[in-house]
């Protein structure tokens, strides 16, 4: 049974909510809703789960109002979302921004309701022939069809097909008709997105309800094919193409004991002035409409039955009455998704952003003197900003302030894929740290990569600040322990980690990094990504972050807590991986390199970015 | 082609009976005329410049869940109605005070705008600071220990803030929800704050040149931070939105509109 449903308005007064079921809700779901789902813009998705409550919504945009239905997850009820929408169109007749008390509705809402439940019975008694046979076929396929993807069959094009008819069966069963009509266009357009949807569902990038099922199974596919191989040499890491004979391991410990052969010289300590990161940002204000011009030639591309709906677009955004429909928007949004994607942002990402903005848009009046391609504009402007701006603080030095009250280090890990630039990146940090009379300490917890620790050492002495390290082939989250201890002996203020780089897939290393997190809890956990990365920025961080909230061991669950984006200055106006990263993981942007030397940090200039991304 | 001759001729022909007409008309009453229209029109533009400086808006800001929709709502109306969520767009209204409407007299309309919270949204005060006659800065009094270092962030950026220290607009710290038996007393959040907002200036005003994030520092150097060193004057008060304990508030505002 439905356990709540509210009415509200985008400014935060609630208009009605059902008196009948008058339930009080566990927790704070809606306000949960509003500000991990709606605000992080994703309000293109289809239900929200928050504990044991599933959460449904519709916006009318027009008037500012937005309806949610909360029930229960385990009950799969099928009327919701035509009750919701039957709802809206019945409140906002008799809506009147005057007036805060809706008493009356009540009557309305409990035939509604009725008529609502009466129709999804109806339509459940006609499904009920098929149903039983749909059921069996559909859990077979999923765990048939993954198997055989992972073992590479060559039956390939038949299996993603079944997966998306399975996927269509699956949504009707959950989400009433509204929804079916959207997955058959899906179907309809170019093979290449079903391919894609796909790959992203083996993939289980969205990881929740049944998709985390897909995810796991791969997983557990990948982690049994290292073990074997594993078990039988346990020093090395070995990878698939294991050529190193099990006797050379002994003599791959390069380091020397007495430091360098001697060819120490007298390393000036390096001051190379103000880093960059407290200089002001100047950028040239260009005036904003000069991409309107822009619009202009491509629409003009278009064939000639546009040409009409040119004209009487252009005499709607003189009048400004037109309500703006899903139609209308498409084209608008379309062009907005390709200008995205050219930018280097993940393509799922700006599916998601469109769609989330065509929601908040979707039945607005549009204001005069306006064009749709404008408004949409306008739109997606607020929402990257609203992306971009971080949920939390992201002052470095109070928190180091914080940390040293208590008497004890603030620790950073620095994580990510291999060659992103991690050990560079970390000492522009401690260089800026440095700067602002900070005692810092480095732990060189990188073990693995020959010359990790050499090259750490090298920026130490420059820098003229302690470094901590073991050698290779030693345990990195020991070694972190141990530099931790160290520091607070000596008093440092910070200690900076840097580890190995590591592929999302690679289980073992996974773990090892979920080790070292647990074991020495860090103030912040800082994923390093390159600017220069695609699509794969999704894949690495959300897998990332799911492998450290699955193999957390404690109740309190560490994730990435912000995003070090490098190699800035390789990229001229691509600057999508930047979006693409914080949407996916929620972290925010901490500091951007934009070059080799250790002035070249920054911190991310929001408007700028945005600009860019919508040149 | 003819046709268009024609019209040539007809509207010289207007022309010149107009310029004949103007001839005829003494010069003084030219003159005159002229010198009327000038003058409306530099009366007009003055009274709206002399208008303009007295901005009526006040803003209600403060940390997400701290209040200021319900508050928002009791100014206006009186009453809470059913209850609030978290805010996603400002709420606006020129309006006079509900406890107000018994007054006799011309009273001037308040400006309310209620701004997110969220940091997300945090933008949005931008765009409304600039027209800003006084802040309202709400805190949650029940929960504040657990957000008063974000409260005090938010503070402090608001005080640092150009369009603030330039045109030295009032700030109330309004310490909500004390109609909880476990809510803390203003003088305790005036000196909890004071002490966050000293260590965020040890942190913030720092080596550089250009300071970071804020684009002026406040307090003076060298001295414990209190709020009587802003340059604008910043006072304390208490409310209760869910009650409608509003009288500091009203007041408040009413001092500068």
């Amino acid at each position: 049974m439905l356990e709540q449903l509210l009415i509200f308005t985008r400014g935060g007064l609630i208009l009605w909510t059902c008196k009948e079921i008058g339930n009080a809700l566990k927790g704070s779901p809606i306000d949960t809703l509003i500000r991990s789902c709606l605000l992080e813009e994703r309000s293109g998705e289809v239900s929200f789960n928050y504990g044991a409550y599933t959460l449904k919504w519709t916006f009318h945009n027009d008037l500012g109002l937005v309806f949610v239905a909360v029930y229960q997850k385990i009950l799969q009820l099928l009327y919701v979302d035509d009750l919701l929408s039957i709802v809206k169109q019945s409140f906002s007749e008799m809506y009147d921004p005057k007036r805060m008390r809706y008493d009356d509705f009540d009557e309305t809402f409990r035939q509604l309701r009725v008529e609502a439940e009466a129709r999804a019975e109806e339509m459940k008694r006609t499904k009920q022939v098929a149903k039983p046979l749909n059921g069996v076929k559909k859990q077979g396929q999923v765990s048939k069809e993954e198997t055989k993807k992972s073992n590479g069959e060559k039956k390939d094009d038949g299996d993603k097909v079944s997966v998306l008819s399975n996927g269509n069966h699956k949504m009707e069963d959950d989400v009433a008709n509204g929804k079916e009509n959207s997955a058959d266009n899906n179907i309809n357009s170019v093979g290449v997105d079903v391919s894609k949807l796909a790959k992203l569902r083996s993939k289980g990038v969205r990881g929740r309800g049944g998709l985390r099922k897909a995810d796991s199974l791969g997983s557990n596919k990948g982690s049994s094919k290292v073990e074997p191989p594993k078990k039988a040499t346990k020093k090395n890491r070995v990878w698939d193409d294991a050529a190193a004979a099990p006797k050379q391991e002994e003599k791959l410990d390069f380091t020397d004991e007495n430091g360098d052969n001697g060819h120490v010289d007298v390393v000036a300590a390096a001051d190379q002035g103000e880093s960059m990161m407290d200089k002001e940002e100047v950028f040239s204000s260009d005036s904003e409409s000069e991409d309107d011009d822009d619009d202009e030639p491509r629409s003009d591309e278009k064939p000639e039955a546009k040409k009409k709906g040119w004209f009487s677009s252009v005499f709607q955004s003189i009048t400004g009455k037109a309500n703006l429909e899903r139609t209308d928007l498409e084209p608008a949004l379309k062009a907005l998704k390709e200008r995205l994607m050219t930018k280097n942002v993940a393509e799922e990402i700006a599916e998601k952003l469109c769609e989330s903005v065509e929601a908040s848009l979707e039945g607005k009046k549009l204001a005069s003197f306006t064009r749709i391609s404008s408004t949409v504009q306008g739109a997606m402007e607020d929402a990257l900003i609203r992306i971009l701006t971080p949920r939390r603080s992201i002052d470095i030095m109070r928190d180091v302030h914080a940390a040293k009250e208590q008497r004890r280090p603030y620790v950073v890990v620095f994580v990510g894929v291999n060659g992103v630039g991690k050990s560079t990146n970390l000492a522009k940090v401690a260089y800026w740290l440095q700067q602002h009379k900070v005692s810092v300490m480095m732990a060189a917890c990188d073990t693995f990569r020959s010359g990790a620790v050499e090259q750490l050492r090298t920026h130490a002495r420059r820098l003229q600040i302690p470094i901590f390290e073991k050698g290779y082939e030693k345990d990195p989250a020991v070694v972190a322990k141990e530099a931790i201890q160290e520091a607070t002996r000596n008093g440092s203020d910070v200690v900076l980690v840097d580890t190995a780089g590591r592929m999302q897939d690679n289980e073992p290393l996974m773990r090892a990094l979920s080790k070292l997190i647990n074991l020495n809890k860090p103030d912040l956990v800082l994923f390093v990504g390159e600017a220069l990365v695609g699509n794969d920025a999704v894949d690495q961080l959300s897998k990332f972050n799911q492998k450290l909230s699955d193999l957390s061991t404690s109740g309190n669950t560490r994730l990435i807590d912000g995003i070090l984006l490098t190699k800035f200055d390789t990229i001229d106006d691509k600057v999508g991986a930047a979006l693409s990263m914080v949407y996916i993981s929620g972290a925010p942007v901490m500091f951007v390199g934009c070059g080799q030397s250790y002035t070249d940090l920054k911190k991310l200039n929001v408007k700028a970015i945005v600009k860019t991304l919508l040149k | 082609m003819e046709n268009l001759e024609g019209l040539k001729l007809m509207a010289e022909q207007w022309s010149n009976q107009g310029i004949e007409y103007l001839q005829k008309i003494p010069p003084f009453q030219l003159y005159a005329a002229i010198g009327l229209l000038l003058l409306t029109t530099v009366l007009l533009l003055s009274f709206r410049l002399v208008r303009r400086t007295k901005s009526n808006t006040v803003l209600l800001s403060g940390l997400s869940g701290s209040g200021k929709t319900v508050l928002f709502y009791q100014l206006r109306d009186g009453s809470s109605h059913q209850g609030s969520v978290t805010s996603m767009e400002p709420n606006e209204g020129t309006f006079v005070f509900h406890s107000e409407h018994a007054k006799k007299g011309k009273i001037k309309h308040v400006h309310l705008v209620d701004v997110p919270g969220h940091s997300r949204l945090r933008p949005k005060l931008e765009e409304f600071l600039p027209q800003a006659a006084a802040i309202v800065f709400v805190v949650d009094a029940l929960e504040f220990l657990p957000n008063c270092r974000a409260a005090s962030e938010y503070l402090y950026d608001i005080l640092t803030n150009a369009n603030v220290v330039k045109k030295k607009i009032p700030v109330l710290l309004c310490c909500n929800k004390t109609d909880k038996l476990t809510a803390h007393t203003k003088e305790f959040i005036k000196k909890q704050m004071e002490k966050e907002i000293e260590k965020l200036r040890a942190s913030r005003s720092a080596v550089s040149t250009a300071d970071i994030a804020n684009d002026y520092t406040i307090g003076i150097q060298g001295e414990v931070f209190s709020f009587s060193h802003c340059c604008n004057r910043v006072t304390v008060a208490e409310a209760s939105g869910l009650i409608g304990e509003t009288v500091q508030v009203q007041d408040f505002i009413r001092e500068y509109i």
